[in-house]
């Protein structure tokens, strides 16, 4: 008699719900798509970290942009806000009273690729089950 | 007939994602992905596609400044994390647009949404390939499917409640809609509306007898008060 295996729950700190819509059960795509974020967000986030040093605004807030879309797509929902009103801010603020907020963009971004990490982990234990 | 389209987005995760959608669909074929403004437009200049998925933040040029430089108009979807874009997808005649990230039922409504608002793509707007001599279509959605229907080859459409019934020689599509969104599209043109619950094509017309119009064995009665439109559009002397 087959076993039935339950479902995979996404991490508390992910929009869980949002992630069942977006990939319907189908966690071998899930686990594409968190590895290929592991692999993109590095590249982007060090675009976000140069613009900074250099002080240039608008390539920062695209920087961002883009790190913020990446966020959006493993169920961070709450980051990509963030990223959105830092975003609106770099064409308004200046670099030194972006500080703060960036400081704490840096923060939450190293926190988030750390429960991708572990999640896609997850995710490749539950998939090599099923094989 | 699928909807031919091609992907303008600069983030590889966002651009598998629609390219898994529109194979999923069924409904849309993806002929390329570009990753910025000028490798799309310079595909665009030998090739042309029905739906540009378009996303507006690319390095280098946005996707505004590609539909500046577009010359001719195919449906467009903007797919961007911004909602700051609305106005300007307004003024572009956008069809939709699709918030990042977007689940496969959101891009469904999207692509729905595009029969709502039929396709035309003129003569002038063929590829330079093409051997169509005339091109005027628009799509209709039946049967979970967007069908290509050319234009000249409807006879008539009838309204059957919540449903618009196009009838053409060979065949029959039922769309979810009403006739007088279907008026709205097609009047002016060669169809006209000739009773409340028909709208037929002036060039398909065999014979008039009376208050009722044949067109290839087809009976459509004349409403009172569309005959003298009838008259007028038709020369009658």
């Amino acid at each position: 008699m087959q076993k039935i295996r339950p479902p995979f729950v996404f991490d508390e700190n992910l929009n869980s719900s949002f992630l069942e819509e977006l990939f319907e059960g189908d966690t071998k795509y899930a686990e594409a798509v968190f590895e290929d974020f592991l692999k993109d967000l590095p590249v982007y986030w060090e675009r976000v970290e140069t613009a900074y040093h250099n002080r240039n605004l608008p390539i920062l807030g695209t920087s961002v942009h883009t790190c913020k879309t990446l966020f959006g797509y493993v169920g961070f929902t709450d980051l990509q806000e963030l990223c959105q009103q830092f975003e609106n801010k770099c064409s308004v603020n200046s670099p030194e009273e972006l500080r703060v907020e960036y400081i704490l963009l840096i923060q939450r971004k190293e926190r988030a690729q750390h429960i991708i990490e572990k999640e896609y982990a997850r995710l490749r234990l539950f998939n090599g089950d099923k094989d | 007939m699928k909807i031919s389209c091609i992907i303008v987005e600069d983030i590889q995760i966002a651009a598998d994602f629609l390219r898994k959608f529109c194979e999923k669909s069924d409904l849309v074929e993806v002929k390329g992905h570009f990753l910025n403004v000028m490798d799309a437009l310079e595909y665009l200049d030998r090739e042309r596609v029905d739906l540009l998925f378009l996303d507006v933040e690319m390095p280098g040029a946005n996707g505004f400044e590609l539909l500046d430089r577009l010359t001719y108009s195919p449906m467009i979807i903007l797919t961007t994390s911004k909602t700051e874009y609305a106005f300007n997808a307004f003024q572009y005649h956008v069809n939709d647009y699709l918030k990042k990230p977007f689940t496969y039922k959101r891009f469904l409504e999207a692509i729905g949404k595009l029969q709502q608002q039929p396709a035309e793509i003129s003569p002038a707007q063929q590829t330079p390939s093409s051997s169509q001599t005339d091109t005027e279509f628009l799509f209709i959605k039946a049967d979970d499917k967007l069908i290509k229907v050319r234009k000249d080859d409807i006879l008539f459409l009838e309204s059957m409640r919540d449903y618009v019934k196009f009838v053409t020689p060979s065949k029959h599509y039922m769309t979810y809609s009403t006739l007088k969104n279907m008026e709205e599209k097609l009047i002016g043109q060669t169809f006209l509306k000739v009773h409340r619950s028909y709208i037929v094509n002036l060039s398909k017309i065999d014979d008039i007898r009376g208050n009722t119009i044949y067109i290839l064995g087809n009976q459509i009665p004349i409403g009172k008060g569309h005959k003298e439109d009838l008259e007028a559009r038709l020369n009658i002397l």
